[in-house]
């Protein structure tokens, strides 16, 4: 038998399985926690605490900038990070496609490991299954993540007042082109952005930063996820195309495939939605921040609407609306 | 693409004396209208703003410059047919969802058509190196991309590949500008021309329009910068009465365009009658394969049976390629027609001038 492939045997529950389960326990090593047990118990805390899950199907699962492994962590962690929590434990279920080799098991679990210690939390639950080649592609990762809230204050998508300017922590739309770019075969030196957020997002809740509002602009990009918080604000945001981070080479590859950057998605970046005279204080944290070196204002809510909108001024200063695009600009990028 | 030509401080101040000269005409109706025959262009005039812009001043009107949108339902039903007889079609991604009479290609993959979506048209050739089937390239495009389809011919030969032929459905521009000039005289009071596909026949083939019609003509780029110099030359030619073609996308494109790509195209194909969307037949307008490479034209290699077919539509996409209507005029657009769920072509391809307005309307 093949030593570098994974057959359905071992899912199968018997000695194989344990073989597996083995590479799994011995590659992610202590950063797994209550081994074995069919449910991770751990200290409840008192306040609040909150839940995300997800689920990732990335194609191509090894891109530039990162793979599934670091990508379903970063997910993870970012998602637990928007709603103002320090991520504290996850959960890994992996789901592999019969024929799957060992050493790309390895490598992402590796990923996995690092990000999972950087970002210091624990892995509390796992589960492998193994299914028939060609029922999906490759492997797919599916996390539920658990995090400790870090303020009282309420950040969310419905918070957004007129006035507030708009953050982006860094540049926009490198996940996805990089992605695209390497998916059609373009030569470009870009890579994902994909990276834990929560570490800054800690440090400006721990200064005592006032957020409203707070996203990663993952699938469907800024403009989506800009779309979502006007609507839910109820006001208008106008961003400034003049001061929008877009690297030339992510514009460079959106151009040639007739996408929009707006709408790629980013996977190590936050917006931010402060009060105005929060702004200096906001992104003074952020630049002494690794991640957040490149933050900047890039727009501003303007009024309460009751048909809310996403404006973007552009270059020569006309103003058009940023649409929520309803069709998928890029499948499985994530 | 540099950030000169995107954010220049000096574009804002150059587009407002454009505007104050254009209102400040003399003996011109406004708005002026000024007509892109270039996908590209229509998608940059949209999302950069020109339209909004100048809106009291500038009409920008799309001529027939998407490949896509040109292509006529009668050969979008010959690309179903060969797809329909079990071939490996493969094509550019917008095409996939362009409906035909009765179905689309979308529909046929989901019926078990073997369909691959690629950027360059030499990936056809890997792909029929790899497979028993034989291996269709739809050609379509104008002479920007016609040089790779001929790379793809010649290839072929070279390499005694016989599982691959083209359905060559590529379009030429200036004819078309003759026989839409001809259709439209004085309607029209500039061109913006295409800067893809002038790179390849350079600016002069375009000398006719002012001497024969008096229409200022300008070759110009796609970021803003590049749009902003276009229309000031052409408002200048208009100011000045003295209409000739202006190049303003100097740093791609020459006067005598690429000799090497034009030599290529010779090689492999000779000029012909072909059939577009909102215009039907219209002479030298095209290209098709020569006799000498004739295994590789899938029209000569198959019998293709298509019906001429006239289908009941409210889709005005051939009136907007013609330039007599703009997407805002169509009782379907925005309501039953969207990218979702599209009509006609204009509202597919990504550089229809339905899907630039729908995606970057004010």
């Amino acid at each position: 038998m093949d030593k570098n492939t994974i057959f359905l045997s071992h899912g199968s529950g018997g000695k194989q399985s344990q073989e597996l389960l083995e590479l799994i326990y011995n590659t992610l090593n202590e950063v797994v926690i209550n081994h074995g047990e069919d449910s991770g118990v751990f200290q409840a805390v008192e306040g609040k605490a909150a839940i995300t899950t997800d689920s990732y199907t990335v194609d191509p699962i090894f891109f530039p900038g990162g793979n599934i492994g670091k990508l379903a962590i970063c997910g993870t962690t970012n998602d637990l990070a928007m709603v103002g929590a320090i991520p504290k434990l996850i959960t890994l279920s992996l789901m592999i496609e019969e024929g799957f080799s060992f050493d790309d098991l390895n490598k992402i679990l590796i990923s996995i490991k690092d990000e999972t210690k950087k970002g210091n939390i624990s892995i509390i639950a796992g589960d492998t299954k193994i299914v028939s080649r060609g029922k999906i592609d490759k492997i797919f990762i599916n996390t539920a993540g658990y995090g400790v809230l870090a303020t009282n204050e309420s950040i969310s998508s419905k918070n957004a007042k007129p006035q507030d300017d708009v953050i982006i922590t860094g540049d926009i739309g490198d996940h996805g082109a990089s992605i695209m770019a390497y998916r059609n075969g373009f030569e470009s030196s870009l890579k994902s952005d994909c990276a834990n957020v929560a570490p800054l997002i800690k440090a400006l809740l721990e200064q005592e930063a006032i957020i409203h509002a707070l996203r990663d602009p993952t699938r469907g990009g800024l403009a989506s996820i800009l779309n979502e918080i006007v609507a839910s604000s109820k006001v208008n945001i106008i961003l400034e195309e003049e001061r929008l981070p877009i690297k030339e080479s992510v514009s460079g590859v959106c151009d040639a495939l007739g996408i929009d950057p707006l709408y790629m998605a980013c996977e190590g970046r936050a917006v931010i939605i402060c009060p105005q005279d929060e702004t200096n204080e906001v992104l003074k944290i952020l630049h002494n921040e690794p991640l957040g070196s490149n933050a900047q204002v890039i727009g501003r809510v303007t009024e309460r609407s009751d048909t809310p909108k996403l404006f973007l001024k552009t270059f020569i200063g006309a103003k058009r609306i940023l649409p929520l695009l309803s069709r998928e600009q890029t499948p499985r990028i994530c | 693409m540099s950030d000169k030509f995107r954010n220049n401080p000096e574009l804002k101040p150059l587009l407002k004396k454009i505007k104050n000269e254009v209102v400040a005409l003399d003996g011109k109706a406004l708005p002026l209208k000024f007509m892109e025959v270039c996908g590209t262009h229509t998608v940059s005039i949209l999302k950069f703003g020109f339209r909004h812009f100048f809106k009291d001043s500038i009409k920008f009107l799309s001529g027939p410059g998407c490949p896509v949108c040109v292509t006529s339902t009668k050969d979008i039903d010959k690309i179903i047919f060969l797809a329909q007889q079990g071939h490996h079609i493969v094509t550019f991604g917008d095409l996939i969802k362009v409906p035909g009479t009765h179905s689309s290609l979308e529909k046929e993959v989901a019926k078990g058509a073997l369909v691959s979506v690629v950027y360059s048209p030499l990936d056809a050739l890997k792909i029929a190196k790899i497979t028993s089937k034989e291996v269709i390239f739809i050609a379509v495009g104008f002479e920007t991309t016609i040089p790779s389809i001929a790379s793809l011919v010649l290839d072929a030969y070279a390499q005694q590949i016989n599982n691959i032929s083209i359905l060559c459905l590529v379009k030429t521009m200036p004819n078309v500008l003759k026989y839409l000039l001809s259709q439209l005289q004085g309607e029209i009071d500039g061109f913006i021309m295409p800067g893809h596909v002038s790179v390849i026949i350079g600016a002069e083939p375009y000398e006719f329009i002012p001497k024969e019609y008096n229409i200022p003509c300008t070759v110009a780029g796609f970021e803003p910068v590049d749009l902003g110099l276009g229309v000031e030359s052409l408002v200048s030619q208009i100011k000045n009465k003295n209409p000739f073609v202006d190049n303003r996308y100097t740093r791609m494109v020459k006067p005598e365009g690429n000799r090497a790509a034009q030599e290529l195209i010779s090689v492999v194909f000779q000029e012909c009658d072909v059939s577009w969307r909102g215009f039907g037949s219209i002479p030298n307008s095209g290209l098709c394969v020569i006799e000498e490479f004739k295994q590789f034209d899938a029209e000569k290699k198959f019998q293709i049976e298509v019906k001429d077919e006239v289908v009941q539509s409210a889709c005005i996409c051939g009136d907007i390629i013609a330039g007599k209507k703009s997407p805002l005029d169509c009782t379907l657009f925005r309501k039953k027609c969207t990218p979702e769920n599209p009509i006609g072509p204009c509202m597919v391809s990504f550089e229809g001038a339905c899907a630039a307005y729908y995606k970057y309307g004010e």
